[in-house]
Parts: C-alpha cells; structure tokens; sequence
C-alpha cells in the first residue's frame, strides 16, 4: 500500500490517511467539549500498533495544536479566561513534573499498566458517572418545565475562605488562587500518567468547583491544554526523546480541521445535550480500559521495555 | 579429496537496507554454493540475528479480581530478531548440542531471565508471537547442486541496526562449514534527518515539534475564520 507511511521515531509503518482521519474525528470531539481528546487519542494510537510511549508523547503535540485552533475561535467571541488559563497552567506546571517522577517510579516496578488502567477507569468513570447523572437531570427538568435549583451555596468557603484572592474579571469572580493552583496541579499528575491533557477533569471542575461561567469555561480550559501539552511536549522530547513529528503532523492535519468544525457545531446543540454525549464517550472508555483489567490476558507474561 | 572439508560461500542480495518514508518491511535473498559435498548429505542452516535490545518481563497474576504485573525480570542477551531457516527440520540436521553450538534454532538463544525457565520460554513466545523470532525449517532450497538460496523477510518491526547472518553448513550432524556476513538495516533521508535530530539535539527538537503544532494551529484557524 503506497499511503503506508514509516515512522521514524515510533518506527513502525501506518496508513496515513487512517491517522489524518483520526486526528480530524479527535480534534473534532475536542472542539466541540472543550477538552484535550488525549483519553480517546492515547487507547486509538495503540490499537493501531504505535508504541504507547511515543503515542502518548507525539499526541501531546496535536492536543496542543488541535486546542491552538479552536481556543482562537472561542476568544474571538471573548470565551477565554486568560487569567485563570495562566494559574491552571502553573499549577498544571508543577504537577506535570511530579507526575513524571510518580510514572517513571511505576514503571520500574512493572506497575505502569495497572496505573493508566485503573486511571482510566476511576476517573472516566467517576467523572461521566457525575456528568451524566447531572446533565440528564437538567434535560429532564427542563422537559417538565422546573427551572433549574438555585446553587447550594452562593460564596463556597473553599473558595472565598482562603488567602491570596485574586480578580478573574472574565470569569466574574474574585477568589482565593489556591483552588485554581491545586486543580491545575492534581490535573497535571493525570496528564503525565494517563497522557491526556486533562480536560474531561477541568471542565466539570471548572463548572462546579470554581463556579465559572460556562461560557468561559470550554475556551479557558483549551488555553491551559495549549499551556500544558506545550510544555509536555517539550518534557518529551527533550528527555524521552519519545516525540515522532511525523506522526503529530498527520494528527495535526486532521485535527485542526476537526477542531474548527467541531467548535462551530458545537454552538448548534444545547449545553446539557452536549454534556450527556460527553458524559457517555467518557464512561465507555473508561470502562472499556477498565475491562483490561478484569478479562482473562492472552498471554499469563507480558513484555516490557527495560531500564525505565 | 574426500577427506577435503567442504567449502562454503555465500553473499547476500543487499546487504543495506534503506528505511525511508515508505518503508514496510525487507525482503532479501542469501545464495551461495557449497563445493567438495563428496555426495554426503549436507544441510544448510542461515542464522539472522539482529542487535540485542534491552527487555524485560513479567508474570500477570490475579489479585483482588484484577490482572496485575508480578516483578519485571530483566532478559539480557535477547536480539531484537532472530531468524533460523534451513534445509529441513533442525532435529533432523544435527541433535540440540550441535545446534547451540552454532546458534541455530530459538533453542540456542543466549537469554538470560531471571524467574526461571517458564520466564525464558515467555519471551521466546511472546517474541516470536510479534513475528521477530522464527524458524523456518523449508527457509533453503537447493535450486540445484551445490547451489542454494534462502528467503529473508524481515517484519517492519525488526529493529535499525547491524545484524550478522551466518549460513553454516552440516554434514552428518556436525557444522563444518561456515560464512558469516553483516547485514545493516538503516534509516535513510527525511527518516535519517528526523531520528537524528531527534536524539541528538533532544530539546531543540521539543521546541520545533511544539512550535510547528501551534503554528498549524493558528494557521487552521486563520483559514478558516476567511471561509
């Protein structure tokens, strides 16, 4: 087949118009939720036979890219904390080299399987569990015509109790920067376990914990995936050396096409609609990587590359 | 001159194989001749073994209903490939210490795993599941007398780097003969270019990689907000 493309980090052979595809379908979903896609995009890379380091360090480059192209459509339309963006992203900063450390430890004692497993499947599933529960209750509010419940408390003291408050006058609020910072840290141990941007956690967080706004809250959470898959990228390739640019290119190409499409269609459907379809894709994959888990293994060993 | 050893020669169809951008894998082709058979029946056996490659391995067990990593054991001395053809079955040709001797067959492999012998026939299973251990006892044929050819393919997933292909020639189970010839498999161009770069000037590379992605970005964006 004359598209088989080599990689030449990665080294193996792929279609390349099967990657464009699946960048385009990833940064599609990632326009229109507001999240990074890496949840879908690490488990697809795998399945199609690229080694799950260089997945997971390659696809932190076309988060980022895919996430550039649809953060311009929102802040065009003024959807972008650039504030909180930026005290997410040092959090995420500082977790992100931690999470390093915790996987590299993983991986030298053979756990590193088990940990993104188990990952995926307690924080998908918790995660869409909650969205689901919550979005499908407002639908079916909405359908008998009950107004929304006033939110449980106006001023949380997690939020206004703590020192250091600082204005986020896009978002409409003037609390404490530690939430924010600690968010963005725990967010980025994620990213570097789970090799996901960490989006499908900040946005709900976002929503019910720092009580943003929701029209801020897709474009702010793109701005901080910019900020952290940058970064990450750089982790990667400068000491992994796990980043194939050939293979982000073809994510890329499709993925910033995705995005813009994703984020225009994202306007058409109605937030709580968009929340449950959300909350369903998490739960399936965090549940189907859960099964791995549970099911009988082909093989009673399993090879692992050596020295960590 | 019968009691003259047999001589061997043998030379491969391309000693270099060139990994670009359209690469999927290699196909070449050992020949050679054996002189002075002195109608003994001889066998040929062609032994690819490509650079050694760091590995280790570990036994999944069942803890609490879920399928858990044991200790990795570290597998020193494991090529990244290893390919045996030969005339017929092996243990027909010569018996096991024979064999070891000359590194045929996945029997002979050099591995060192800690575990024990179950951990040792994992990573022969698994390797040769992946299709980077094989033997194929029909590998070489005799086109005619004397003559022989053997088909190597070599799986895209075979590692970069020098293999060495030894073809080695038995008679009544003894190896008396024996070439051996190198065989690189590289990366060249645009993949040559990459790799390069890559690993020798990690951090630079970080940030081309980081920059092209958010230049696509914005440049998407930018076609897309004339349209």
């Amino acid at each position: 087949m004359p598209l088989d493309v080599y990689l030449p980090i990665a080294e193996v052979s792929v279609n390349a118009p099967l990657l464009v595809a699946a960048g385009a379908l990833v940064g599609f979903i990632s326009g229109m939720f507001g999240i990074g896609g890496g949840f879908l995009m690490t488990p697809l890379l795998v399945f199609l036979g690229v080694p799950a380091p260089v997945a997971v360090a390659s696809m932190s480059g076309h988060v980022a890219a895919s996430s550039t192209s649809s953060v311009l459509a929102y802040s065009a339309s003024r959807g972008v904390d650039f504030r909180m963006g930026g005290v997410l992203a040092a959090g995420g900063a500082l977790g992100s080299l931690a999470g390093v450390e915790v996987f590299r430890w993983l991986r030298l004692a053979g756990q590193a399987d088990l940990a993104v497993a188990l990952a995926y499947l307690v924080f998908l599933g918790v995660i869409g569990g909650l969205m689901l529960w919550e979005s499908v209750g407002a639908l079916s509010r909405r359908r008998r015509g009950e107004a929304d419940p006033p939110p449980a408390q106006k001023r949380p003291p997690l939020l206004y109790g703590l020192p250091l408050r600082m204005k986020f006058p896009r978002s409409r609020l003037y609390i404490s920067v530690l939430p924010p910072l600690a968010l963005g840290a725990f967010v980025g141990v994620l990213s570097a376990v789970m090799g996901v941007g960490g989006g499908f956690i900040l946005v709900p967080a976002m929503i019910y914990l720092l009580r943003m706004p929701a029209s801020v809250v897709v474009g702010t959470s793109l701005f901080q995936i910019i900020l952290t898959t940058s970064l990450t990228t750089l982790l990667q390739a400068g000491r992994n050396q796990t980043v194939d640019i050939v293979l982000t290119c073809l994510l890329v190409l499709g993925g910033v096409f995705g995005a813009q499409l994703g984020a225009r269609a994202s306007a058409r459907f109605r937030p709580e609609a968009l929340r449950v379809l959300l909350a369903l894709l998490i739960l399936a994959i965090g549940l189907s990587m859960g099964l791995r888990l549970v099911l009988d293994p082909a093989d009673p060993f399993v090879l692992l590359p050596a020295g960590g | 001159m019968a009691d003259l050893p047999p001589q061997l020669s043998a030379d491969l169809t391309n000693a270099n194989v060139e990994v670009n951008a359209g690469y999927s894998g290699a196909s070449i082709s050992v020949f050679g001749a054996v002189f002075g058979l002195a109608d003994r029946p001889s066998d040929v056996v062609v032994v690819v073994r490509g650079p050694d490659a760091p590995l280790a391995v570990a036994r999944r067990e069942r803890r609490a209903g879920l399928w858990l990593n044991g200790t990795p054991q570290k597998v020193s001395g494991a090529p990244g490939f290893h390919l045996t053809a030969s005339s017929r079955d092996l243990d027909l040709i010569a018996d096991r210490r024979a064999l070891q001797a000359a590194g045929a067959g996945l029997d002979s492999l050099p591995l060192e795993v800690g575990g024990g012998p179950d951990f040792t026939r994992a990573v022969i299973r698994l390797k040769s599941g992946e299709g980077l251990y094989a033997v194929d006892p029909k590998g070489v044929r005799f086109v005619d007398r004397g003559l022989f050819r053997a088909r190597i393919d070599l799986p895209v997933s075979a590692p970069v780097g020098l293999y060495r292909v030894d073809v080695i020639l038995f008679q009544d189970g003894r190896a008396v003969s024996r070439r051996s010839r190198d065989l690189t498999i590289e990366k060249v161009g645009i993949e040559r270019l990459i790799s390069g770069f890559a690993h020798q000037r990690p951090w630079s590379y970080g940030v081309v990689s980081v920059l092209i992605a958010l230049a696509a970005g914005w440049a998407a964006s930018a076609a897309f907000r004339r349209v």
